[in-house]
């Protein structure tokens, strides 16, 4: 069972809000699909390792310089983008 | 002979111009799309300019390639330079990338025709393309019914001939179950094969790019264009093994794993369609075998725990500040985050990364996602030694047939519990594909599911289209033939 405040508190780090309204369902949505991935705890632990898929390692390219996407074309997606820089209201106080 | 290789044979005797070919499939998408809701963005001039290259070409005397002049259409995860690509999601309305996703470049170097982006469930999280913000997309065997999903936009635009194949992605079951609903090919890759470069990530180590098609043969085809290595794909590995040229082999003594755990739970029909699939193949000569899955019940909450994870993890970059929705009124950075994401994300997205997020959080990381993530490694082994004794495995592949509007929201754990069959696939990372095999009692289309060893994919697509071959299913279907309407 997940409680009320558990669902408040991993809202607050998902960055969401939950609505008054909606904590009720949520949280009993929640705590049944829980409650359902629990049965994973009735395996039995078998240690086998997983890292990736295809045992693939790290891919690291070349420290080439290539080349990148212009500036304005970044801000295309925000209109009022400035002198270069995303903008977003003032919220720092002083 | 395939929807792909009829549409550039039509082209290359010039019966038809790549133009003419093109306004056919946009008067097919006009007719019907306002029905099927296949398309979100229909892309016209897009669709028309590269038309008329391939006409140049052909003018020219010059060969084709093998996607060259071919309509298709791509989901709406799949990022399309100066296209709009909003994963049907509401945080991402208004969003026009500014690079293509590496299968649509490779595709945009054939001059395949793009004829626009198909609906999705949002985020690619659902089963039937309700959780879409433009709603369900129908099926086009019958109207009563959703066409499934997530890629759901893809397989109506295939099955309604508003494309000749579509391209989609596969998390746990997002190609093949639609393909199945919609009576059509459904292939997903082996995890690494085809570039993810591009594609909006739901869960990284589970999503796939894959195909719906009117034949396994075109699915091949689609297949051995776009199973390139990508140095932008870190997971990428490619597949240099032509597909194409190994779909005739014979399948005599080819060894066939059955499971009966994936047989529980099945819609009885289904089960009588896909034991009569089984009769085929032995009557060709392929040897059954029997294996047990003790684990496969326990394989959809592993699935549900890395995929929540991953998404919970993935769709963090959604905080409207660079891109899409971002909420009116705020008072700091952090309250226009939360806003923004709340009013963005729709309700099972945001029930899926509240739970990601609960399953990563301390206290709770050892006994969930730790332990899934091991059970997963073990789940793996066990299908490494079941390929040391089969060459595939058949299963159904989704327990029920097409659902009717509205039922697949009711009740989330039952919904997930629909994916079963086709979830263990991506949790190893395997290629497979849905392939229609019968009609249930309201006569709607059934799928069976082959499943190959990783980089087997020609396997698979062999034993498809030999099963496909034996019952004859495509000859009767030709693209834009009115008897099929």
């Amino acid at each position: 069972m997940i409680s009320k405040e558990e669902v408040l508190k991993i809202a607050k780090l998902a960055k969401l809000s939950v609505e008054d309204e909606e904590i009720e369902q949520l949280t009993s949505d929640m705590s049944g699909i829980i409650e359902y991935a629990d049965a994973i705890n009735a395996a039995e632990d078998e240690a086998a390792e997983f890292d990736n898929i295809n045992s693939v390692v790290n891919a690291f390219s070349e420290d080439i310089v290539l080349e990148s996407y212009e500036r304005d074309e970044i801000l295309m997606n925000r209109e009022g983008g400035e002198n270069g820089y995303f903008v977003i209201r003032k919220s720092l106080r002083g | 002979m395939s929807r792909i290789k009829y549409i550039q044979k039509l082209l290359e005797t010039k019966e038809i111009s790549c133009v003419e070919l093109t306004e056919k499939y946009l008067s097919s998408i006009e007719k019907q799309n306002s029905i099927l809701n296949a398309y979100v963005n229909v892309t016209e001039t897009e669709a028309l300019n590269t038309a008329r290259i391939v006409d140049k070409k052909i003018a020219q005397g010059q060969k084709l390639m093998p996607l060259e002049g071919i309509p298709m259409s791509l989901k709406d995860n799949i990022s399309t330079k100066d296209i709009e690509t909003t994963c049907c999601s509401k945080i991402l309305q208004g969003y026009y990338p500014i690079f293509d996703a590496t299968v649509w470049e490779i595709l945009k170097k054939q001059n395949s025709v793009l004829l626009g982006k198909t609906n999705m469930d949002e985020f690619a999280m659902g089963s039937s393309c309700e959780t879409s913000c433009f709603g369900a997309t129908l099926n086009p065997v019958n109207t009563e019914y959703v066409a499934g999903g997530s890629s759901g936009g893809a397989a109506a635009s295939v099955g309604a001939d508003m494309a000749a194949f579509g391209l989609g992605s596969d998390t746990g079951g997002s190609i093949r179950q639609p393909a199945a609903f919609c009576g059509l090919a459904g292939f997903k890759p082996t995890y690494g094969t085809v570039s993810r470069y591009g594609v909006v990530a739901y869960a990284s180590s589970l999503d796939q790019v894959g195909f719906i098609a009117d034949s396994v043969e075109d699915a091949s085809i689609v297949y051995d264009s776009l199973s390139a290595y990508d140095p932008k794909d870190s997971t990428s590995v490619g597949s240099k093994i032509s597909t194409e040229d190994k779909l005739n082999s014979s399948i005599k003594g080819l060894k066939i794993g059955i499971a009966d755990e994936f047989f529980e739970g099945i819609q009885d029909d289904i089960k009588k369609s896909v034991n009569a699939a089984i009769k085929v193949y032995e009557e060709s000569g392929a040897e059954i075998i029997h294996f047990e899955m003790p684990k496969l019940k326990t394989i959809l909450p592993v699935y549900f725990i890395i995929s929540c994870a991953e998404a919970s993890s993935n769709l963090g970059r959604f905080d409207g500040i660079r891109y899409g929705y971002r909420t009116n009124s705020y008072k700091d950075v952090n309250e226009m985050i939360c806003k923004t994401r709340s009013e963005g994300f729709g309700k099972e997205v945001k029930r899926r990364i509240m739970l990601g997020t609960y399953v990563l959080s301390s206290g709770y990381y050892d006994a969930y996602y730790k332990k899934a993530q091991n059970l997963r490694g073990s789940i793996i082994r066990d299908f490494k030694k079941i390929f040391e004794k089969c060459d595939v495995i058949l299963t159904p592949s989704v327990p029920v047939t097409a659902f009717k509007k509205g039922e697949a929201l009711r009740d989330p754990i039952e919904t997930y519990m629909m994916d079963i069959c086709t979830v263990p696939v991506n949790i190893a990372g395997l290629p497979a594909i849905s392939v229609p095999c019968g009609f249930d009692k309201n006569n709607m289309p059934i799928g069976m599911q082959i499943i190959g060893n990783s980089f087997e994919d020609y396997k698979v697509l062999n034993a498809a289209h030999q099963y496909e071959k034996q019952t004859r299913r495509y000859e009767t279907m030709l693209p834009l033939s009115d008897s099929r309407r």
